[in-house]
């Protein structure tokens, strides 16, 4: 019996301490990805691994040469632990970088050479430093940490300190006035000219000299001061979480039990985007929150539970991104009403059988709407404040007064889309035709361009609204013209090509597909959407999506995309398989999608399109 | 730097374009003086173009606004007119079919050789460009020897090798006129016209990038009758 109880003590030891990076995961990140099987990323090259966008903010070091031509595999990671990207932004401090376990400490400090060992103030706890980034190894674990203060926050202390010096304003050299005078384009013109002289004779020029302090020479200037406030706040800000990280032993599993949740799941990686955090960091918020706290903190209530959980799945021919939005009671409620549709069955005879990528977005907009009024108005009632009772009466007002059966019966809320790829559009050329003399003059002649095709259409019981606008529009410009079926706006589109608008079956479509428009305003009949493809699209939630993606590839405008997105698209060009988005039906507390990636054939290199996903995700999220 | 970026971002904007059209037209007098056209047309491919400048950036580099692209053809303008032995000069553009025309008169060739090499180092940010020691005109009051500016093909030649495929469909025509007859020329690809005082090449801008002599011509005049 007491050999049963050692044995247990033992295994329940090595539950209790054993080393897990995820333990390493300050509670400030806000987005987190996990990678549970990272054996996946044993081939990836260190090379290829700092280029993806998650890496960026902690790549510094890892650019500095001493990576190159290593793969993952040597660099000392132990591939039994997880590794996790996180990145987060509160009212003070951006925190990002990641954690992972460590099998060799000296193969890691060959990949880590620029960090050099620094005094630590938390026993057992090894600290090292290099620039701004921080590496901190706990038993087998380690975090690669960087901390940054904000600008708003640091130029608020800087500001403080400057003027309680008794400095003038900083910027008072600066002649505002002149600078608003002049022409945006000649300026920037003017700026670079000034730079090009500062480089040229290496010293400044008297305009863009730093300010100065005025007294005492010995004082530093502005920017001097600002950057010791950045260093001493970025020190402090790093002191306050390592001490809520390694003494308080807090870490985002400790904090939110949600994460701690998803960190038990085994799929290949695990997600976390705490959205009610989020909120925090969104730029648009900051006049709420100066001018009505009260009501900014009101919704940020609203908005809290609100947190996105995903899972990725790594199939034999299939990769799965699986997520699930949570929200709080009151906003998941809004959510709940507008989901809460009927489908309209109309749009499925205008997506052709032969579409590259359609979606479909299904949603009661009046619903919505009383349910957001109901919630909202509450909460905006309440703040004590002049501009917003009249911001109140003036909706109230509007409620009462506005046609909201008209409103809501014109636009629904529910839409769809196409794209059907690139196809050829008549437009009209400029050439030059000449004599016998070689004089020559311009004729216009038509020509064709590449264009993708679109549709883009959406539910309404009130086509006699929209209609009525059309008309009076062809009064006013012979470039709206009705064609019986339907109507034309000529040279719409980058004023070249035709819009068609078709405004029948209780939809009001947007389209450039001429053959849409003039044979077909009545849908595609046999060639719409088969059965099998319609039922997925009436069975998804509020939302369903899907693109071919060996015809979507082939059809991509190469033009308008950068070098290295068109070698990711060439990567993939050969590649067959469908994406498909689904959603459930949204309850009140959360709405579940899933993202799928058919493919036939084998992928190559498992870990790189784990990554590639991964990166998608923080890019989109970030 | 600005200037010469957007110079850049309007090249690539011809890069993208398959069907540019390129008119370069010269007037020579007895006396050496004479009047430049140089005409560009991008109205093949008015929907890319309009689809690009509604974008912000492409390929890592600012697109210019329409508003960017006139101040700088008009800061040529200005240049080029304040160079000596350039006058009337007059620049046309239109934003709707991409067609810009430029046209100076010039009291010599190698005036108008010089007006352009300083224009176009004023707007580069380049402090050395060799191929401006190129002289693409050259007159003697018998015959003129004409090629095209090497800084073109040079911009040409900088072009991605899928956007130089592109070229493949547009037009360089070169033209020559004179106040008295062409009396013969070397260039084979050249035409004369029915009142044999002007000559004219044709080509592509592809084939211009794969052989920059291919538009060299001398054309020989008739002796002036007194």
């Amino acid at each position: 019996m007491k050999l049963y109880s050692f044995i247990f003590c033992l295994f329940l030891g090595n539950l209790v301490f054993a080393q897990r990076s995820e333990d390493l995961i300050p509670k400030d990140a806000v987005t987190v990805f996990s990678i549970n099987n990272i054996s996946l990323l044993q081939k990836i090259s260190m090379d290829d691994l700092v280029r993806y966008e998650f890496m960026e903010e902690v790549q510094q070091e890892l650019f500095d040469g001493s990576t190159s031509g290593k793969t993952l595999k040597d660099s000392g990671i132990d591939f039994n632990q997880k590794l996790n990207v996180f990145y987060g932004r509160g009212d003070a401090y951006e925190v990002s970088g990641f954690t992972f376990g460590i099998k060799n400490k000296e193969e890691l400090f060959q990949v880590f050479d620029d960090f050099e060992k620094i005094e630590s103030s938390y026993p057992g706890i090894e600290f090292y430093s290099s620039y701004f980034n921080n590496l901190i190894i706990r038993g087998n674990s380690a975090l690669l940490i960087r901390v940054e203060p904000t600008m708003e926050k640091v130029d608020e202390v800087t500001d403080s300190i400057w003027y309680a010096r008794g400095n003038e304003d900083p910027w008072s050299m600066y002649d505002y006035e002149e600078e608003r005078e002049s022409d945006s384009a000649y300026q920037e013109i003017l700026e670079e000219e000034i730079f090009e002289e500062m480089e040229e004779e290496d010293k400044p020029v008297s305009n863009y000299d730093f300010p100065d302090a005025e007294e005492d020479p010995n004082q530093k200037n502005y920017y001097e001061l600002r950057d010791s406030v950045q260093v001493q706040m970025q020190m402090g800000f790093l002191k306050t979480l390592c001490d809520e990280l390694l003494v308080k032993k807090i870490s985002l599993s400790d904090f939110d039990p949600r994460f701690a949740k998803q960190l038990t799941h085994t799929s290949e990686g695990i997600f976390y985007l705490d959205n009610s955090r989020n909120l925090e960091k969104a730029k648009g918020l900051w006049y709420f929150q100066t001018m009505f706290p009260s009501l900014y903190v009101d919704l940020k209530n609203l908005y809290s539970e609100n947190v996105l959980l995903g899972d990725l799945l790594l199939k034999e021919n299939s990769v799965e991104f699986l997520m699930e939005a949570h929200y709080g009671k009151e906003l998941g409620s809004i959510y709940e009403k507008m989901n809460d549709s009927k489908f309209d069955k109309n749009i499925l005879k205008y997506i052709h059988n032969d579409n590259t990528a359609y979606f479909t977005y299904n949603i009661d907009l009046r619903e919505a709407y009383e349910q957001a009024y109901k919630i909202i108005m509450p909460i905006l009632t309440d703040e004590r404040n002049a501009q917003m009772s009249a911001n109140v009466l003036t909706i109230e007002l509007l409620n009462e007064f506005v046609n909201k059966d008209a409103l809501f019966g014109t636009y629904k809320g529910s839409l769809f889309g196409t794209f059907n790829g690139i196809k050829k559009i008549k437009t009209k050329k400029i050439i030059f035709t000449y004599d016998e003399e070689f004089n020559y003059i311009e004729e216009e002649t038509e020509a064709e361009e590449d264009m993708p095709i679109f549709t883009l259409g959406f539910t309404t019981d009130r086509g006699d609204i929209p209609e009525k606008v059309l008309k009076h529009l062809s009064r006013l410009t012979s470039r709206f013209e009705n064609k019986g079926n339907y109507w034309v706006y000529e040279n719409a589109i980058l004023e070249s090509a035709p819009l068609y608008m078709i405004n029948k079956n209780g939809l009001f479509i947007f389209t450039n597909d001429e053959d849409l428009a003039i044979n077909h305003a009545n849908g595609y009949g046999k060639e719409a959407l088969s059965k099998k493809e319609s039922k997925k699209s009436k069975k998804s939630g509020f939302v369903y999506g899907m693109i071919d993606w060996a015809q979507a590839i082939e059809r991509f405008p190469r033009d308008f995309f950068n070098a290295e997105q068109n070698a990711i698209i060439d990567a993939m060009r050969g590649k067959t398989g469908t994406m498909e988005l689904t959603s459930s039906k949204t309850s009140a507390e959360k709405t579940n999608f899933k993202l799928v990636y058919n493919f036939e054939g084998i992928y190559d290199n498992s870990g790189k399109y784990l990554l590639d996903l991964l990166n998608s995700v923080y890019v989109i999220s970030k | 730097m600005k200037t010469f970026a957007y110079f850049g971002m309007i090249f690539i904007l011809f890069g993208f374009t398959s069907c540019i059209e390129i008119i370069d037209d010269i007037t020579l007098k007895n006396d050496g003086s004479g009047t430049l056209k140089y005409s560009i047309n991008l109205s093949s491919n008015k929907v890319k173009i309009n689809s690009i400048l509604a974008l912000d950036s492409l390929e890592g580099k600012k697109v210019p606004s329409i508003a960017e692209i006139e101040a700088e053809i008009i800061s040529f303008k200005n240049k080029l007119d304040a160079k000596t032995g350039i006058s009337q000069v007059i620049v046309d553009y239109n934003f709707t079919d991409f067609i810009f025309k430029i046209q100076c008169d010039f009291t010599s060739v190698s005036a108008l050789q010089l007006a352009i090499k300083e224009v176009v180092q004023e707007l580069s940010k380049e402090k050395n460009m060799p191929e401006l020691d190129h002289n693409w005109l050259s007159w003697d009051g018998t015959k003129i020897v004409r090629s095209i500016p090497d800084i073109t093909t040079k911009r040409v030649k900088e072009l991605k090798p899928e956007d130089i495929e592109l070229l493949k469909t547009g037009n360089y025509t070169s033209i020559s006129r004179f106040e008295r007859m062409v009396d013969k020329f070397d260039n084979p690809s050249a035409t004369l016209s029915k009142n044999k005082l002007a000559v004219m090449i044709r080509t592509n801008p592809y084939a211009l990038s794969q052989n920059s002599n291919i538009l060299e011509n001398t054309i020989y005049l008739s002796p002036i009758k007194n």
